[in-house]
């Protein structure tokens, strides 16, 4: 296997594998790609020779508005949202040795829409959507924590709560859904499918920070999660100590889908699929964060991309096409291992 | 190690409670479940003593009460079916799939019977919640499933569950495209979505009824296979168990059962994950006892969601697909504090 290692300092060492770095140079170049498609194609598309001038802010107009406004916000937001979404996942799938693990399971997002119907239930038009979102979010993690007895430290427990805390949240979104009027309730139901459109650079800043802090977080847990999946009695051996490197994975997982949660709402494919994609093209084992962080992003951003250009989708939100593109690919990844006999 | 695992997983556990303890708890579930019968006739907005239901039953007459009593007859009757069948189509899914978090909607069947539902509004055909809509979609969904799943090999429960999410996703994206972008499909479909035993025809009754007959018999038929299937493949094989043909057969009635049920009453959640669950705690993994306790418990906890939210938000009434979820949640976090340490 054609590996080297990254050292920084005494406390970091990474082996780095060549396919890895192939793939995740290709995955950034593809996300460029998306963001150039996605501010230049379409009506209101900023012309190539204008898009650096609007970028640095010097640009007036339309195409000032467009990037300021419409398009920019939405794309920053959809990088770093599907970033936080696939490196949830990968941390979820990891930590619960489940491939069908993500935040989706534990009851997050499920958490996060019943908080945003019960914004847009009880307090209609005066406090936004993806604050009750958050707020949601945070109460579900809440009672998961509290309903298991012992924290986050135990997967199964979890996930077994967090299906509880998930069918009780999604029954009361279906009702507030019954109770409002079909107007309100579409929009509901298109924040609840997990949307990017009309996002604020508040929101862009508030997903980048929380990346940019808790992906490092992330990163410093890799080699205990590493060492974990080969069952908790050898990892404990090797001297990662595992039921508490298990409670902060779940915690800097908790927070990367709650942020992007609440700007994004609960698009799900994305965690669940984002990392067994970049597991599969990798052939590595591990969480593979930073691989699945960039499928996430890359796929969050094609997905909005397509839902903004094509004229079959124009109202869909995103997380509708999301699930189409990760259904196909899962479903074909499938028949590809299938084919080869592997699974 | 492994034949500790394997004596667990047949409930040849030396702690098994005794045939005779086993069914004396039968026969009080029985009793309980009787009890949820008549109260569900008897309470309401209009409360009748449950003598007075009592009597009307052994001798209709044409009081008020007795034409208050008939016309709780068919929802109580729609319970008791489908209550059945949610909960003996969630024992099979989680033999078949060796996976105590598996649901009956894990192959696809309620994505499946909705999605062919949601069509059928669009396209504008009345009566579009009948079986034989919802019937053909749902075998097509597991049709599907199982192909993918199965490939040219036998079907393994983890690419059948693989494939389930993926038509599952896609036909969610389907569903939330036609109902997003056809107010009218949606209007209807977020009233159905939510599964109510209320105001539902009589004759649907009528209509469901052999499904679930032979999908129960079926089951039943089938819990011996069931138990082998829990030893592993290769063992199960050993000990001359159809593994191949228990599964199909099992894919057949979780069908049948799940179709069925969600035709008549649309998507309950939660009856056919929690129930086995609940009844686990007390039979141990064996089929054979699994199946009938989930027969008798699963109308019971279906009943009493129903009556509690006829009393809850009296002269109004909360949907019971809303009630299951807030019942069986609290209970499956009861059920995992419960756990012994080693989970």
């Amino acid at each position: 296997m054609s590996a080297t290692t990254l050292r920084l300092g005494g406390w970091l060492s990474l082996p780095v594998r060549r396919r890895s770095v192939v793939v995740g140079g290709a995955l950034a170049a593809g996300i460029v790609v998306i963001a150039l498609l996605s501010l230049t194609l379409g009506r209101l598309g900023i012309a190539p020779a204008d898009l650096m001038p609007a970028i640095l802010g010097h640009s007036t107009g339309p195409d000032a508005i467009v990037f300021e406004v419409l398009r920019g916000p939405r794309l920053v937001v959809g990088i770093a949202a599907g970033a936080a979404f696939g490196v949830s996942g990968a941390l979820f799938q990891t930590v619960t040795r489940n491939p069908l693990g993500s935040p989706d399971v534990i009851g997050l997002t499920s958490g996060a829409s019943a908080g945003a119907a019960a914004f847009g239930l009880l307090w209609t038009g005066i406090l936004p959507l993806p604050v009750g979102a958050l707020v949601g979010a945070l109460a579900a993690m809440a009672l998961v924590w509290l309903g298991t007895g012992r924290g986050f430290s135990s997967p199964a427990r979890m996930l077994l709560v967090g299906i509880g805390v998930s069918a009780m949240s999604l029954a009361f979104v279906q009702y507030a859904i019954t109770r409002v009027g079909v107007e309100q309730a579409t929009v509901l139901a298109s924040f609840l499918n997990g949307s990017l459109a009309s996002r604020t650079w508040g929101h862009a800043a508030l997903i980048w920070v929380s990346v940019v802090v808790l992906l490092p977080c992330a990163l410093l847990t890799t080699r205990r999660l590493q060492l974990m999946e080969m069952g908790d009695e050898q990892a404990d051996a090797l001297g990662a100590r595992s039921a508490p490197a298990r409670s902060w994975a779940v915690l800097i997982a908790i927070g990367l889908a709650t942020a992007a949660v609440s700007v994004a709402g609960p698009v799900a494919f994305i965690a669940l699929t984002a990392p067994q994609i970049a597991r599969r093209l990798t052939r590595s084992a591990g969480p593979n964060l930073v691989l699945s962080a960039l499928m996430g992003a890359f796929l969050l951003t094609l997905a909005d991309l397509l839902t903004q250009q094509s004229p079959f989708a124009v109202q869909l939100p995103v997380g509708v096409l999301t699930a189409v593109i990760g259904g196909i690919y899962l479903g074909y990844l499938l028949v590809a291992q299938w084919k080869k006999g592997t699974v | 190690m492994t034949s500790t695992a394997t004596r667990t997983a047949a409930g040849l556990t030396p702690g098994r409670r005794p045939a005779s303890q086993l069914a004396l708890g039968l026969l009080v579930a029985a009793g309980i479940l009787g009890v949820s019968c008549l109260l569900s006739l008897a309470v309401g907005t209009k409360y009748v003593p449950p003598v007075d239901v009592w009597n009307a039953l052994v001798d209709p007459g044409n009081s008020y009460a007795d034409t208050v009593i008939a016309s709780r007859i068919p929802r109580t009757l729609l319970g008791l079916l489908v209550g059945a069948a949610l909960a003996v189509a969630g024992g099979i899914m989680q033999g078949l799939t060796r996976n105590p978090l598996a649901d009956p909607g894990l192959f696809g069947v309620n994505t499946g019977a909705a999605a062919a539902i949601v069509t059928a509004a669009a396209l504008g055909w009345g009566g579009a919640t009948s079986v034989w809509v919802a019937l053909p979609g749902a075998f097509a969904a597991v049709v599907v499933v199982y192909l993918v799943g199965s490939g040219r090999g036998p079907a393994m429960p983890v690419r059948l569950v693989l494939a389930g999410v993926v038509v599952s996703a896609l036909l969610t994206a389907y569903i939330q495209s036609v109902t997003l972008s056809l107010p009218a499909v949606f209007d209807a479909y977020r009233f159905w979505v939510i599964g109510s035993l209320a105001g539902r025809n009589p004759h649907l009754i009528v209509e469901v009824l052999p499904f679930i007959v032979v999908g129960l018999v079926l089951a039943l038929a089938l819990s011996g296979s069931l138990n082998a299937l829990a030893l592993g493949d290769d063992t199960a094989l050993a000990l001359g168990a159809h593994v191949g043909r228990t599964r199909l057969l099992g894919a057949v009635a979780t069908t049948l059962l799940c179709a069925a049920a969600t035709a008549a009453v649309g998507p309950i959640s939660f009856v056919g994950l929690a129930v086995p669950h609940i009844v686990r705690s007390v039979t141990g993994a064996d089929h054979r006892w699994l199946l009938p306790y989930c027969v008798v418990v699963g109308p019971a906890l279906l009943l009493t969601a129903d009556i509690v939210g006829r009393i809850l938000v009296s002269p109004a009434e909360l949907m019971v697909g809303v009630v299951t979820a807030f019942i069986g949640g609290p209970i499956l976090v009861l059920a995992v504090r419960r756990m012994r340490a080693s989970a």
